[in-house]
């Protein structure tokens, strides 16, 4: 993953990537409105082969428009992007056939067998992709003879997946694939996921599962209204929240009295009312902030302390004031 | 393609096999016809329909087999299968939810597209000419004949009024995302349009001016098409089809 902020020189001066170079994926400020309404800020964004690439941000944060954009389903206003050393023009057929596509929100037809829907959502791709698409329809046991109306939620997004993991392509945008799956299906498809990487391809998955996205993707990108705010691999980002500390103190403390304490012991910021403070350290050892405001006389001691969560929903929390699932 | 053609198949099937009976209804209704034409015309109940009759009896029997099945069986049952099968076309995609996962298939819109109007334009217009196909063995059960030449050229006068329909309905299907108000406005319209022709005063207002047994008994005495209606006809359809493709390939999921 390289730098993520507003394009700042022409894409024509970028060199096109090649097949097989070390990055599957190369936006380079796209960017689209609706109307008044800033749906993707010009953005640049790589992503590389052999790895999973999670994409995070509350709903209408452009993570949708991204991806299509990216396929060609919703045209770009501005700027360029590569797929499999292919550059994104007209409608992104060549893209397309480059990459496979699981949409966040869809509806499937829902007279059609499973095993033809199967199949239809595979119309263009080579027998090999079919018959890989249907073993893993199987694996997941999908009852592939019912019609699809017959299925749930979590079935049509199995049967979705299928489609999308059987054509042997470089990249794989995924939107919200395990959303609505019990744990074992979701267990199984992070699995094949994951396989299906270490292959060479490089996967741009959304989704709202942190606990999911810290399991198997290999980096994040934060976006919110469009815009990208943060883009790190997941040690980095793991390694920023061992850096915070959560507090819970009694309303009336005296939080300038705290902040002061706090900064003296190492912390570099602190955020939140005294019922849920956040302590912004500046390394990943809690012990000199947290010994300096137990031994301070004039402070009273906290309720409660959360320090040393895998925090990606503390991260959240923080990058967006809102929880995650 | 497979789909498009399966869903495609029972509603043509379905409109194929009305046409055909209501042909077969009226053709084998011949003799009796001819005998109380004079009987029928003083039923008529407006002047409009006592000159049809004039029409009918003057032009033997090629005035009722092009009345009856062009003008009656094609312009209702044609029309409404124009609306029906192209208001869904892209709409009901949408309405579906399906949209997304059509056009995220390594297709090129236009493909997709142009893969739809050519099958829907082939389910309105292949049953027009395959029952028209079957004219002369129904004609033979009253014995009698019509030249089955210019019937076909009626045919392609009939599709390419029908296509003009099915055009615009499919363009409002490109733009609009709810199929039901796209047939119900579409078929309110044409109806109103059908419903002017019986008004003498407001008649050559109506679009079935182009399709009424005078322009489909010149084409039987003369035995070829009127190009000045049909070109414009079938360039209309054309545009409509260009116009579709533009909207089509901007429309977001």
């Amino acid at each position: 993953m390289t730098t993520s902020k507003p394009h700042e020189r022409p894409p024509c001066e970028e060199t096109t990537p090649r097949s097989g170079s070390p990055q599957s994926v190369r936006i380079r400020g796209l960017s689209r409105s609706f109307g008044q309404k800033l749906a993707l800020a010009p953005l640049d964004l790589d992503v590389p082969a052999g790895e999973i690439t999670g994409l995070l941000g509350p709903n209408g944060s452009g993570k949708s428009t991204l991806m299509r954009c990216l396929l060609g389903l919703v045209r770009a206003d501005s700027g360029e992007a590569w797929v499999d050393g292919v550059r994104l023009r007209g409608d992104g057929r060549e893209v397309r056939a480059r990459s496979t596509f699981a949409p966040g929100e869809f509806a499937l037809y829902g007279q059609m067998r499973a095993d033809r829907q199967l199949d239809w959502l595979l119309a263009g791709r080579d027998r090999e992709a079919h018959e890989r698409a249907h073993a893993l329809a199987n694996e997941l046991e999908l009852p592939m003879q019912e019609p699809v109306h017959a299925f749930s939620h979590g079935m049509k997004r199995q049967l979705l997946f299928a489609a999308a993991m059987g054509p042997r392509v470089a990249v794989r945008i995924l939107d919200e694939i395990s959303e609505g799956l019990d744990p074992a299906k979701r267990g199984l498809v992070l699995e094949r996921l994951r396989d299906d990487v270490k292959q060479g391809t490089a996967v741009l998955l959304s989704s709202h599962h942190l606990g999911e996205v810290q399991r198997i993707c290999d980096s994040m990108v934060f976006m919110r209204g469009g815009h990208l705010l943060s883009d790190q691999n997941t040690r980095t980002v793991l390694d920023h929240s061992r850096r915070l500390v959560r507090l819970q103190f009694a309303p009336s403390t005296d939080l300038a009295r705290l902040e002061a304490v706090a900064r003296a012991a190492g912390a570099v910021d602190m955020s939140g009312p005294a019922e849920n403070l956040l302590l912004h350290l500046d390394d990943q050892d809690p012990r000199r902030a947290l010994t300096a405001i137990f031994s301070n006389s004039d402070l009273p001691s906290p309720l409660r302390i959360e320090y040393g969560q895998p925090s990606l929903e503390e991260l959240y929390r923080e990058l967006y004031g809102e929880d995650a699932c | 393609m497979e789909r498009t053609l399966r869903s495609y198949l029972l509603p043509t099937l379905a409109y194929f096999l009305l046409l055909e009976a209501m042909l077969a209804a009226a053709l084998l209704y011949w003799p009796n016809f001819e005998e109380n034409v004079g009987a029928l015309k003083a039923m008529a109940p407006i002047d409009l329909l006592k000159e049809m009759v004039d029409t009918l009896a003057q032009g033997g029997i090629e005035a009722y087999v092009t009345g009856q099945h062009f003008f009656k069986g094609c312009n209702t049952l044609g029309t409404a299968a124009a609306v029906l099968f192209s208001a869904g076309a892209v709409a009901g995609e949408v309405h579906r939810g399906t949209f997304e996962i059509w056009i995220a298939r390594p297709f090129s819109r236009r493909r997709l597209l142009l893969e739809r109007w050519v099958t829907g334009a082939l389910a309105v217009c292949v049953p027009i000419f395959l029952t028209t196909l079957t004219v002369p063995w129904l004609l033979s059960f009253v014995d009698t004949q019509v030249p089955l030449q210019p019937l076909l050229l009626c045919c392609v006068r009939q599709s390419a009024f029908l296509l003009c329909i099915y055009s615009l309905t499919f363009l409002f299907s490109t733009v609009f995302d709810t199929p039901m108000g796209i047939a119900l406005s579409m078929l309110f319209a044409t109806s109103m349009a059908f419903a002017i022709y019986l008004v003498k005063v407001v008649t050559h207002w109506s679009i079935y001016r182009l399709t009424d047994i005078e322009v489909f008994m010149k084409i039987m005495d003369r035995g070829e098409l009127d190009w000045s209606r049909l070109g414009p006809m079938i360039a209309l359809s054309g545009v409509l089809l260009l116009v579709s493709l533009r909207t089509f390939a901007r429309k977001v999921p």
